[in-house]
């Protein structure tokens, strides 16, 4: 999850900290509003907690073990916005102690590991378990279960930042720049692997940690700092209009790298146009099904601009729609759940 | 009387038990992993602190000038385009890493030992034109007729760049932690324009790491000298749970003490750190230096090679 640096391209990591310097402000105003002099105490041990959690080996059927990023227990005790500044806290001193994840990669990493897992999870428990009595079993169900959610939401996110490298940077040749998947291997490859192995490592941890706050200090849970920061509703609609506006100015950024782009020569076109068809004819027979999406990631359509113009709605339609089954999937199991609620209490 | 007779299984003789680290099944608990990950952090960190104490080129630097010029060589890195000039980069590091007293073996293994070797790994499918269609540069197998398996041009051309590229960033992050001592380090964000709050909380939190570390680490050591039989996977997730938990519970408590601490101290809510250190006329030299090189070798690699 975490992106080292030479994966992303400097233009799209700007857009990354473009995006995070709102985030980090509005969480920053809003936390010490509630918390004051404590402020720094508190998100100080917040950070050292969340850095040390993740060097936890968490044991897996198998006979294995993984680590969990802790985004999801963070955001259940701490409420989103300070679980945000306390794991970018901790993904800062990670990058520059153990060089895991990148300093120009910081702000994208910041977003998927920071913003996406601590918010994702804290809407679903907050909605499904947010009005339950403190030791009700809802409490770490939810959490848990906003916490899978939440980390394959960022490998989503992680998934269309690394998968649109190839699209966008690449040489006169096609030789992709950066990390050289496209959008179409990076989305699953990266959902595969947390939706198996990493979201349930989250879901687990922040389960049992609810529970053992359930089981020995409530207080830990019922409010205290999560609550004190803002009104739910609130936090919700500035979130999503974050989010919204990250999304948007991804490609606004990637339009006008001055980069890749500029420099394709006209000569350096035709050469590459003469021999792309030679290459795929020997693979257009059996192979047809799975290169098709390749078509555009090829070096003959990376100068023109119609083509880029197409390549931007290609990716920007892949990522709409990964977002758009997260979401949708998120909506409708909330809906699902507030109706069987609202149902039960009809009844009684 | 009573017969005092040894029961049969006390007098059985038993042969050398098997060397434990040798079998396959003996695998490292979770315990002794968490404990072994918690002392490599230390370990390391220790090591970083020897190495930023030396006397060496990048030690010398004032830290402000040594961050921005590590960003310019990281941008730099960022922005080649081709695998000679990145190969160039990855060497000049190299070469500063020894002028600055950094031990070649130490830094290589720091640097390639995880993220650009598992960068190569994953960028290997890439050669291969079933996964990436382009030239041939070498076939490998004919199949079905006219299909071939090949590594091509584009393919290989991409994954050395990607590896290539990521080690230079690695390299340039690399030698600035381990050259700089953790205070210096937040001072020199701090001129580049990093928030003070930011890092006074990055600051404190370095400190903290350590002592909630060792909490963890006394966790796990009392488990795993009490623990002498096999435990399921459930028992072993939900000790970890309640070990976050309790340390958590420990978190809290001393954010508590600690804020009392600075409160008694003056404390308002406004941090403030001392500044006293200048750019001397060689930082700037420096500086100018770094920058040229990073044009010589963008404009190098866009216009000459």
């Amino acid at each position: 999850m975490h992106i080292p640096d030479g994966y992303l391209s400097p233009s799209t990591c700007a857009v990354g900290y473009v995006g995070m310097l709102p985030i980090w402000a509005i969480a920053v105003k809003k936390v010490k509003k509630s918390l004051n002099t404590r402020l720094i105490p508190l998100m100080v041990m917040g950070a050292a907690f969340s850095f040390v959690i993740m060097m936890f080996n968490v044991p897996i059927p198998g006979g294995t073990t993984a680590h969990a990023v802790g985004g999801g227990i963070l955001a259940v005790i701490l409420g989103p916005w300070a679980a945000s500044i306390c794991i970018s806290i901790a993904l800062a001193i990670q990058a520059l102690l153990f060089g895991d994840g990148g300093i120009f990669t910081y702000g994208f990493n910041c977003f998927n590991m920071a913003v996406v897992i601590p918010f994702v999870t804290w809407f679903i428990y907050q909605r499904m378990a947010g009005k339950t009595e403190v030791t009700s079993s809802k409490r770490w169900i939810w959490g848990a279960i906003g916490s899978y959610i939440g980390i394959n939401a960022a490998a989503l996110c992680n998934g269309t930042e690394l998968g649109l490298q190839p699209l966008l940077f690449h040489t006169a040749q096609g030789v992709p720049l950066y990390c050289p998947y496209p959008i179409q291997v990076a989305v699953p490859a990266m959902l595969l692997a947390h939706a198996f192995m990493a979201g349930p490592v989250e879901a687990i941890v922040t389960g049992l940690v609810t529970r053992y706050f359930q089981a020995t200090n409530p207080s830990v849970i019922a409010d205290q700092i999560a609550a004190r920061v803002e009104p739910v509703k609130m936090r919700l609609n500035r979130m999503w209009w974050a989010i919204i506006g990250l999304i948007l100015l991804v490609p606004l950024g990637l339009l006008a790298p001055g980069g890749a782009f500029g420099e394709d020569s006209v000569e350096d076109i035709k050469k590459a146009f003469h021999f792309v068809p030679k290459g795929m004819a020997a693979l257009a027979g059996h192979l047809h099904a799975l290169l098709q999406d390749y078509g555009v990631p090829n070096s003959r359509f990376s100068a023109d601009a119609p083509d880029l113009f197409h390549q931007s709605i290609g990716y920007y339609a892949a990522a709409v729609v990964g977002i758009a089954i997260v979401g949708g999937l998120t909506y409708l199991v909330s809906r699902l759940v507030a109706a069987r609620e609202d149902g039960g209490r009809g009844n009684s | 009387m009573v017969d005092f007779q040894i029961p049969e299984w006390l007098l059985e003789t038993q042969g050398p038990l098997p060397p434990l680290t040798n079998s396959k099944k003996a695998r490292r608990s979770f315990a002794q992993k968490s404990v072994d990950t918690f002392s490599g952090f230390l370990l390391d960190d220790f090591y970083a602190e020897r190495i930023a104490a030396r006397k060496g080129l990048m030690q010398g630097l004032h830290p402000g000038v040594k961050v921005a010029t590590s960003l310019v060589l990281i941008f730099a890195a960022s922005c080649l385009h081709s695998w000679a000039s990145l190969l160039l980069l990855n060497l000049y590091v190299l070469l500063l890493a020894y002028m600055s007293a950094v031990p070649p073996g130490l830094f290589l293994k720091r640097v390639w030992v995880f993220i650009p070797i598992f960068t190569a790994v994953i960028v290997f499918p890439t050669l291969f034109n079933i996964v990436r269609p382009g030239e041939p540069l070498v076939v490998l197998l004919h199949y079905g007729g006219h299909h071939q398996l090949t590594i091509t041009r584009q393919g290989t051309q991409a994954a050395v760049l990607f590896v290539l590229r990521v080690a230079a960033c690695v390299s340039v992050a690399v030698l600035l932690t381990l050259t700089t001592r953790w205070a210096y380090l937040m001072r020199g964000f701090g001129m580049i324009g990093v928030p003070t709050l930011f890092l006074k909380i990055l600051e404190m939190t370095y400190r903290y790491i350590y002592v909630l570390l060792n909490g963890a680490q006394d966790m796990f050591e009392a488990r795993r000298s009490r623990t002498v039989a096999r435990t399921s996977t459930r028992e072993q997730q939900r000790f970890v749970g309640n070990t976050m938990g309790s340390l958590w519970m420990i978190a809290l408590s001393l954010s508590e003490e600690v804020h009392a601490a600075m409160l008694s101290r003056g404390y308002t809510g406004t941090p403030h750190t001392l500044s006293n250190s200048r750019i001397g006329g060689l930082d700037w030299l420096w500086a100018v230096f770094i920058v040229l090189i990073s044009i010589i070798l963008i404009g190098g690699d866009r216009f000459v090679w």
